[in-house]
């Protein structure tokens, strides 16, 4: 992993264990915005998998139905 | 499985920090209050002598014990809103209360001491002066008498001081002072000597010791500069180990417009330039004497001036000693061109939201004549502004319990599985085209919204000694009533430590039932520290100021009641929709 791709998961690591117990789960995807953004990462590297991160919370609003949405493969 | 014990670890880490935060902060009492201004010229002299070059200005505190020199002669200062003195000797503004302001909420209670003199130990002051850049032109010094003309100093009435070095050249400062909290200073030298000299006009701020600070980190106190646009913030930790690899400077700048200063949570002392064009090189030193750290702020043009025989040479500056209001702030960015001045307010990079966040609770606060019920206006219109988004996620609440047999069914179904229970739950809200949750999205762009309100009542002047209902006094202090001498029904005051006020447990009560409402996280380990949540809460912000424990309280009221009324909203479209259908004759 790249140190961007590091600390990118380093990030979302640490919203999932201080910001999320306290403003609750509210995604309405499996996997959560968050674990989709970890796998994202580490299949994609930094720049791509947060672009995608970035999509699927865009995606994440009262007006998408949500539901299964996995992270796409890699392409190679 | 491993993966789950180094999060457990960094889980209990962090909870580990919050803790130490909290003790921390209940062990370092608030600062204790300045003595009164009358019992100042009591205290002697307790810090060593001065070591650095410009020393002898310790004399200035007149101790009784030290007749040898004649008290200095003092010009006073008053406008309405300060109050204080201009030394003679050394030119220095060593005293400044501030009229508006006091120490505490008691009726009687001192006024607030911004400036004082050089040798008490929170010494404190402001000064204007020269160097010797031709390294032979005697130039006034800390002991150096100013003569006086005219005072005392107020908004109608400037004051000129002057000292003429026996050489050839007269040295000049003409003070001024406006309705609120600004000086203007203008120096000027004359040289009547048959030589040129070249001299170096400064002007300084110091204080003589680290000032206790509030100590929390979305709080900047500290070194604060606005330098061609761009804000500098150093605070006195940073200051003090920059300052070891650069021979005592931590900051230096050099810009055409701005100012610097030394930043406290409510007040402010900055230098600026007072004519356009002016460049003005500012610095930020720390000076050890003793086990004392001494801080100064000090501006210069950038270059020495000479001035040829016969000739003159000014440079006129301003200082700013006093609360940091936001009116007043921005009056002075607009009309003295102090560039971004309401800067001085740590509006933090949510300056967009904040700014006029802070208008809006102003406006609240001086329309219904308290602080406090402005705070509750303003959170309402907030979740009533994002009522929609809320309102859109829950209307397929009442869907989801006509569904609850079929997920009761999955979840025993899947017991042993919970990542396949969930997928399948995920597939049942498709096929059924509902789901529970809100999304991130609204979430993500409400946190910055309710992050820039915290920051906006930490930061408000307007909530310092503002009083609520009932016993607070003074919405920027934590909440004084203790669960551990039941409210002070027992006569016993408890340690710092066992602090756990009336409003943080209503805080952590509303946070407990509005966490009832809200889906838990997936993770096992997660959800055990979301059930920990509330407690942790309440004693972690036991000790934060009052008004933001009841913001947050009443945050989670609103959301509380904002679900429940969405809800029955929802119950009674659905009964609605189904009692004609029953009857089998519904419209098309």
């Amino acid at each position: 992993m790249s140190p961007g791709a590091l600390a990118l998961k380093g990030a979302v690591l640490a919203y999932q264990w201080t910001v999320r117990p306290v403003i609750g789960c509210n995604c309405r995807f499996l996997p959560s915005c968050s674990d989709y953004a970890l796998e994202a990462i580490a299949k994609h590297g930094a720049l791509h998998g947060s672009v995608l991160s970035t999509r699927r919370i865009l995606r994440c609003n009262p007006w998408h139905p949500g539901g299964l949405d996995p992270v796409p493969p890699a392409r190679d | 499985m491993d993966q789950k014990r180094l999060l457990a670890a960094i889980a209990l880490s962090v909870g580990i920090l919050l803790i130490f935060d909290v003790w921390n902060r209940t062990m370092n009492p608030a600062p204790v209050a300045p003595p009164p201004v009358a019992h100042e010229q009591t205290s002697g002299s307790p810090v060593p002598a001065p070591v650095v070059p410009a020393a002898p200005g310790a004399e200035v505190s007149a101790a009784p014990a030290a007749p040898a020199t004649a008290p200095a002669q003092t010009v006073a200062v008053a406008n309405g809103r300060v109050e204080g003195r201009i030394s003679a000797r050394g030119l220095q503004l060593d005293q400044l209360v501030l009229r508006d302001y006091r120490e505490h909420t008691r009726p009687n209670s001192p006024l607030v001491r911004l400036l004082a003199p050089r040798g008490l130990p929170e010494g404190y002051f402001a000064q204007w002066g020269w160097t010797a850049a031709d390294g032979r032109t005697p130039v006034p010094g800390n002991d150096t008498d100013w003569t006086v003309t005219g005072g005392p100093l107020s908004a109608a009435s400037p004051v000129t001081f002057t000292w003429d070095n026996g050489v050839g050249q007269v040295f000049e400062a003409v003070v001024s002072l406006d309705d609120n909290y600004m000086f203007g200073v203008r120096q000027r030298v004359i040289n009547r000597g048959d030589q040129a000299v070249t001299l170096l006009p400064w002007a300084r701020i110091r204080r003589e010791r680290t000032p206790q600070t509030a100590g929390f980190f979305i709080l900047h106190e500290g070194f604060i500069a606005v330098q061609d646009g761009r804000l500098n913030e150093v605070t006195y930790n940073d200051g003090k180990s920059n300052a070891a690899t650069a021979r005592g400077t931590a900051y230096e700048g050099e810009a055409s417009a701005g100012w610097a200063g030394l930043s406290d949570k409510y007040w402010l002392t900055a230098l600026t330039r007072a004519e356009d064009g002016q460049r003005l090189r500012s610095a930020f030193r720390h000076v050890p004497e003793g086990n004392v750290d001494r801080w100064q702020v000090d501006v210069a043009p950038p270059t020495a001036a000479t001035v040829p025989a016969g000739g003159e040479a000014a440079f006129a500056t301003r200082l700013f000693a006093g609360a940091k209001e936001v009116h007043l702030l921005d009056r002075y960015r607009d009309r003295l061109g102090v560039q971004d001045f309401d800067k001085a307010i740590d509006f933090g990079w949510f300056y967009f939201i904040t700014k006029p966040f802070f208008y809006a609770l102003d406006w609240l606060g001086r329309t219904f004549g308290n602080f406090g019920v402005a705070i509750l206006v303003f959170t309402f219109s907030l979740k009533l502004f994002f009522f929609p988004l809320a309102n859109k996620a829950y209307k397929s609440m009442s869907k989801m319990r006509l569904l609850a047999p079929k997920m009761t069914e999955i979840r025993e179904r899947y017991k042993e599985d919970p990542a396949k229970m969930q997928a399948e739950m995920m597939a049942l809200y498709k096929t059924e085209k509902i789901n529970p949750a809100s999304g991130c999205l609204p979430i993500l762009i409400q946190i910055p919204v309710f992050f820039a309100l915290y920051k906006v009542l930490f930061v408000a002047i307007e909530m310092r000694h503002a009083p609520f209902f009932g016993w607070i006094q003074d919405l920027s202090a934590p909440d004084p009533t203790n669960l551990f001498n039941l409210f002070g029904l027992l006569p016993y005051d408890p340690p710092a430590f066992f602090h756990l006020p009336a409003w943080a447990l209503i805080m952590g009560v509303t946070m407990w039932l509005q966490q009832k409402l809200n889906p838990q996280p997936p993770d096992p380990i997660q959800a055990k520290i979301f059930q920990w949540m509330p407690v942790i809460f309440t004693f972690m912000l036991a000790s934060f100021p009052a008004g933001l424990i009841i913001y947050w309280a009443w945050n989670n009221l609103l959301s509380i009641a904002q679900q429940g009324y969405i809800m029955r909203l929802d119950q009674k479209r659905q009964q609605a929709s189904l009692t004609p259908a029953q009857g089998g004759a519904a419209p098309k």
